[in-house]
This record gives C-alpha cells, sequence and structure tokens, in this order.
C-alpha cells in the first residue's frame, strides 16, 4: 500500500468516525422511544428539523454560537416532546383502533405538520449559520513535519463529535444510576411489571419521548454549523435514525451508538472505494443484513457475550 | 369645500381626457411561476419585467401607446402554463407571449405558441430541444444549456490548459447533463478525465471522495451541484486541502449570492459559467442592476436582467413591425438586431437551432468575497487570478 492510498483510507476512516459519532446521537433518541414505547417515532428527523431551526434564530438574532444553542434547543425540544407525548400520543394509545400501530401513523403526520408549518414561517430557502470557524481543521504535518502523508481533522467536526460523546455517556450514568433512569429502563424492559412496581408508566413515556427528543434536538444544534438547513431535511435523517435503531437491536442504546459508528464508518468506506452515489444504497444494504443475520442488533451481540462469561 | 370639490372633478375629469389623448393601453400577459418551488425567479422576473414596462411608459411607451402588464402563476406546471396561453391567445387575442421560466413548461407554451401561430419570445428557459424543433414562431434570446459552459471551456483553453480533470457532479437531470457535456468538451481540449463521480444531492459528508480527489491530483477539478451542496463541497475541499490548479463549478450552486455567504474564505477564487453578471459592461446593465437593488435590497441574477430586457426586444420589435398582427410581429422579431442589457440579441438559425440568439457565456470568479465577471476579457470587470495559491498559502 502506497503512502497516498493509506492517506484515502485513513482520512475515510476518520470521516466515518466523525460522521457516526453524529449519526448516533440522532439514532439514540430514536432507540430510547423505540425501547420503552415500542413505536418507531417517523417525526424524529422533523423533530431535529424544529431544533435547528431554533438554533438559527438564535443564531441570526442573537449571534449565539450553535453549539452553545444545545442548552436552549434541547431544553425546548424535551418540553415540546413531552407536550407531543401527553396531549397526542397517549390519547391515541388509549383507543382501541383496527390498526394495532396507530400511533405511529399519528407520528408521521405530525412530522408533516411540523414540516409545512416551517415551510410557511420560513419559507423553503436554504439556511445556514455560517460561523467562523467552519473550515478550521488540525494538520498532521503542523504537528509532524517530515510526515509521509497529511491528515486533517476537522474543528468542527470534532467539537460535534465530542459533545454528542459527552452527551451519550450522560445519557447513559442518567439511565444506570438515577431512580428515574432506572424506572425508565424498567419500563422498557416490562411495563407491566413496572408498574406493579410502583413505577408511573404513562409518566416515564411522557418523559422518554421528551428525552427523546431532546437528544435528537442537541444533535440538531451539533449538525447545523456543518450541514444546512431547510423545511424538508427531516425525512433523510428520520431514515438514518431507523436504520441505526434497528442495527442497534431496537432499544438498545449502546446498541445504537456502536451501530451508529459502524453506519458512519460502512458509509464512508462506500464512497471512497465503491463511489458516493453509492452510499444510500450501502445504507439499505446494511439494513437489510441486520435483519436477516442479526435480528436482535448489535444488542443481541453485546448479550451474548455477557451470557458467556 | 364646495369649490374645492368642484375643483378637484374638474382635474379629475381634465385627466380623464389627457390620458383619453393616449391611445389604448398594449395589455400584455406574462405567464410565470409565482407559486411553488420555482416561485423566486418568477418573483424576480416579474419585478424586472415591472421596472421595465414602468421605464417605457415614463419615456412614452410604445408608439405611444402604455404597456399595462398582468401576471398569470403557472405555478411551474406545464398544463396551467398550457391553458393559460391558450387563454391569452384565443380569447385576450393578445399578438404576442412573452415569459415562462422552467423549460418544461416553456415547452408546452412554444408547442401552443406555433399551433396557434402567435410568436412567442422566451426568456430563461435552457432546454437545447425547444428551439430545436423547426419552429417557426418561437423565438430565445437566452443561451441554451449545450452551450451554457461555453465561457468555461475557454477560459480552460486559453488560460489553464489542463491536463487533467476531475469532474463531480450530483445524481439529478441537471447535474448528468452537466457533467457530461464537460466530459465531452475535456475530449476535445484533449484533457484527460480522471474521474467522473457522482454524488446524492443533500449529502453531509463528502470527504472520503473528496480525498479520492486529492490522491488522483487533477488540474481541474469541475463540480455541478445545486444551491448548499456548492458551498459544502468547497468548505470541505479547503479543509482537506486538497489542491488544483483551479476549482470550476457549473453554474446553479456556484453562482449565487447564497454560496459566497455560506462557504466565505472557502470560496476563493472559484469560477463558475454564468450568463450576466451587473457588472457586464452592456449599456445599462450597471444601471438596472442598481435600480433593481435599490427596490428590492439585493442584486438580480441572469433571469431579472433577461426579463427586463425581453420588453425593450418587445418595444423594438413592436415599433419596426408593419401591424400588430401575430404575423407581422413575427417578421418584425425575426429581424430583430439590438443591443440590450442582457448583450446583443440576433435570432439565428444555426447548429440546428432556429431563432435562437447566441450569445458569450461569461466566466465568473470569487475574488474578496465578490462575484466578478473574469471572462471573456472583453467583459470582464476584473482579472481573473490564476495560477492560484494552495490552501497552505492561504491563511
Amino acid at each position: 500500500m502506497t503512502s497516498a492510498q493509506l492517506e484515502v483510507l485513513l482520512q475515510t476512516l476518520i470521516a466515518g468516525v466523525l460522521l457516526g459519532g453524529l449519526y448516533a446521537l440522532i439514532g439514540v433518541g430514536m432507540t430510547l422511544i423505540m425501547g420503552v414505547m415500542k413505536i418507531i417515532n417517523l417525526a424524529h428527523g422533523e423533530l431535529m428539523m424544529v431544533a435547528m431551526y431554533i438554533a438559527y434564530l438564535l443564531f441570526s438574532l442573537f449571534h449565539l454560537d450553535p453549539y452553545l444553542s444545545v442548552f436552549i434547543a434541547a431544553p425546548l425540544l424535551f418540553l415540546l416532546g413531552m407536550a407531543i407525548q401527553k396531549f397526542l400520543i397517549n390519547p391515541v394509545l388509549k383507543v382501541e383502533s383496527i390498526l394495532p400501530e396507530n400511533q405511529v401513523i399519528l407520528t408521521v403526520g405530525l412530522g408533516m405538520v411540523l414540516a409545512n408549518l416551517a415551510t410557511m414561517i420560513f419559507t423553503s430557502d436554504y439556511l445556514s449559520t455560517p460561523v467562523d470557524y467552519a473550515t478550521k481543521a488540525w494538520y498532521l504535518s503542523d504537528f509532524w513535519r517530515s510526515s509521509p502523508i497529511e491528515l486533517s481533522l476537522s474543528y468542527p467536526w470534532s467539537v460535534s463529535f465530542l459533545i454528542a460523546v459527552v452527551i451519550t455517556l450522560c445519557l447513559g450514568f442518567f439511565l444506570t444510576k438515577t431512580d428515574l433512569g432506572k424506572s425508565i429502563r424498567a419500563t422498557a424492559q416490562d411495563s407491566e411489571a413496572a408498574l406493579l412496581m410502583g413505577v408511573n408508566v404513562d409518566r416515564m413515556r411522557v418523559i422518554t419521548f421528551g428525552l427523546g427528543s431532546g437528544l435528537v434536538g442537541a444533535a440538531g444544534c451539533l449538525l447545523i454549523p456543518i450541514y444546512y438547513l431547510y423545511p424538508d431535511l427531516g425525512g433523510q435523517f428520520t431514515l438514518i435514525a431507523f436504520v441505526i435503531t434497528i442495527l442497534g437491536g431496537l432499544g438498545s442504546t449502546v446498541g445504537a451508538i456502536i451501530g451508529g459508528i459502524v453506519l458512519g464508518v460502512f458509509e464512508s468506506l462506500t464512497a471512497t472505494y465503491i463511489g458516493m452515489g453509492w452510499a444510500p444504497v450501502g445504507r439499505f444494504v446494511i439494513f437489510v443484513a441486520a435483519l436477516i443475520f442479526l435480528p436482535g442488533g448489535i444488542a443481541s451481540l453485546l448479550q451474548r457475550k455477557r451470557f458467556g462469561r | 369645500m364646495r369649490r374645492v370639490l368642484l375643483v378637484m372633478t374638474a382635474v379629475f375629469v381634465v385627466s380623464l381626457f389627457a390620458a383619453g389623448a393616449f391611445a389604448e393601453d398594449f395589455k400584455l400577459s406574462i405567464p410565470l411561476p409565482l407559486t411553488g418551488k420555482q416561485a423566486k425567479f418568477g418573483e424576480m422576473m416579474k419585478r424586472s419585467y415591472e421596472i421595465a414596462a414602468e421605464e417605457i411608459n415614463a419615456k412614452g411607451g410604445i408608439k405611444k401607446r402604455k404597456i399595462m402588464l398582468s401576471f398569470e402563476d403557472s405555478g411551474a406546471k406545464p398544463e396551467t402554463a398550457r391553458a393559460i396561453v391558450e387563454k391569452l391567445i384565443d380569447v385576450n387575442k393578445q399578438p404576442i407571449i412573452v415569459g415562462e421560466y422552467t423549460s418544461a413548461c416553456a415547452k408546452a407554451v412554444a408547442a401552443v405558441a406555433e399551433e396557434r401561430k402567435t410568436p412567442y419570445l422566451i426568456v430563461a428557459s435552457a432546454d437545447d430541444d425547444i428551439t430545436r424543433q423547426h419552429y417557426k414562431y418561437v423565438f430565445r434570446q437566452n443561451a441554451v444549456n449545450g452551450h451554457y459552459g461555453d465561457g468555461v471551456v475557454d477560459f480552460l483553453r486559453r488560460v489553464v490548459k489542463p491536463k487533467t480533470i476531475a469532474v463531480l457532479y450530483e445524481s439529478s437531470a441537471f447535474g448528468t447533463s452537466g457533467a457530461e457535456a464537460m466530459v465531452k468538451d475535456a475530449e476535445k481540449l484533449g484533457t484527460r478525465v480522471l474521474m467522473k463521480e457522482r454524488y446524492e444531492a443533500g449529502s453531509v459528508d463528502f470527504r472520503p471522495l473528496l480525498s479520492k480527489v486529492k490522491a488522483a491530483r487533477p488540474d481541474v477539478v469541475y463540480m455541478v451541484s445545486y444551491v448548499m451542496d456548492a458551498s459544502l463541497l468547497m468548505k470541505q475541499i479547503k479543509e482537506l486541502r486538497v489542491d488544483a490548479k483551479l476549482f470550476a463549478g457549473g453554474a446553479a450552486g456556484f453562482a449565487i449570492p447564497e454560496f459566497i455567504d455560506n462557504a466565505k474564505d472557502a470560496a476563493e477564487y472559484v469560477v463558475s459559467a454564468t450568463l450576466w453578471t451587473p457588472q457586464v459592461k452592456f449599456q445599462g446593465a450597471r444601471e438596472f442592476a442598481e435600480k433593481y437593488k435599490k427596490h428590492y435590497g439585493d442584486y438580480p441574477s441572469y433571469h431579472g436582467a433577461s426579463a427586463y430586457s425581453a420588453l425593450y426586444v418587445l418595444k423594438n420589435t413592436l415599433e419596426r413591425a408593419k401591424a400588430w398582427t401575430p404575423d407581422k410581429i413575427r417578421d418584425a422579431l425575426k429581424a430583430t438586431n439590438m443591443k440590450t442589457v442582457f448583450g446583443p440579441i440576433k435570432f439565428e438559425d444555426r447548429e440546428g437551432y432556429q431563432n435562437q440568439n447566441f450569445m458569450d457565456t461569461l466566466v465568473i470568479q470569487v475574488q474578496k468575497g465578490a462575484f466578478e465577471t473574469i471572462w471573456p476579457t472583453q467583459y470582464a470587470s476584473k482579472k481573473y487570478i490564476y495560477p492560484i495559491p494552495s490552501w497552505r498559502e492561504r491563511r
């Protein structure tokens, strides 16, 4: 392998891991909701779009750095998510209907409403938050002068990645160490047993939906400095989150994080070695492969290992 | 009080007579997309028509008849455009049709106009086929798609003389046709095409693709992209320090203000094809651009300039026409040879096109955060910057 080939490979892997970190944060919110409620939230990408518009407004009105708007947009999305669960999904859950999954259909409608509202308010123009550090990067040759290859690490992408990692670590701590987190996990494992143990299942559902929305809201704020914004951007990311949820094992947060990174790296490798036009195809190859060969997702692999020990 | 009223009535009546002395107004209805995805362009063209009509009327109209503009929204739907134009010709008896934006709509309108033997002046639709169907009544004043990149290719031939080129394009009809035209032109130039890679519009991460471009070391990187992909590509090219002798864009995403706003310093030195810029040295171009900016806060793109010029072409034609009937207007339009804000306009039959205006397409380059016209040299507002510094040298 020549140094040029090595450079391409390493640069691709770096890109893949950074992309995967972001994917993981987008996917983990959907996984969480999936675990507790047993439904796929198909308005996931649209919720992210809402958070991005909040970040955009904060940037254009108050010049607030998009990374700082995480602390405003994520709590707002948390409240929005709780409201959606409380006033829209919970009532639908209680209604007997012919369709077993009518809450899923509700989320599809919700996504459409959000996208069209955004079009009405902001028109379908492309928006972005042009920050000064958008194209800053660290270069290997700056640190190691005689380096035979040149690698670069994007500054905003790395910051996004690090914040995504911190947020997921906090989520892990919250789910395993706190009372509330344990109740959520109990609800996810067996809602009836949790109910018998005195867990307020309805309340857990409301909190979980809020948490899932807040997480994807944070992901939106991390995405906007490196991407751009328009009302119909949601669908693309709902799809990515969906693939990650399946790949990670429905409802497993650790699985979703690994799934996100696997997907990111896989997409980057496809783009380099097969062709960038094939990246969406690669995404579905992974999706189908996970369904056939690993129906429990990465979570089932993790579990098998634990039992073996 | 009564006296005041009396005076006012008198003034009113007198002014009515004064207007009556002016001959009957010339009513012109223009079909345009004012809703839907293309509304932004429709709006810009509508404003430009209005500015032109105002100017013409202020100077006494066309043969002392004022132009009365009205607009019909086609929503960029060919079937709607068709219905509108059928009404204009059959019911309103309008002797000439001007307008529309998308190629699909223009195609539909052209068919109706030809069928009803009414001249149709196309303003901003680029599909090559429209003026290739041996239509007698269809005229086009903007360049065709196949000639769009002429300026850039000429710049490559005379200045850059590239040995190798990499072509990146989005997977759409627009991207594919643009990339194929460039590959053909590259063969004529004797430039080797190292890679021709497509990508999905709206991608987040172009780094894998760009690292491959970097390893291939092409002289020129040519990209055909819509709005935001263009700036993402340049941002990531800067970040990966992909160096080439020239970064060129095939209009669209590279020739709009959003490109510079979003890509910022990464956009510097990038060249792109375009049909018109506010800086071109056609008489009145500057004034029109400034007037537009004063009213609407931003410079118009070529769509606006073409629309504005179309009304002057109409005025010129109607003044020469022996009678204001479709056939006489058609003959006068065919004989058009005039200078406009959009450049010289003359409708020729050549290269398999009929009634087509051939124009020099321009090349723009981003210099110090603004678009400057650099090629052909007779239209240049600034000298081109070439060779461009490598990314490492730019700080």
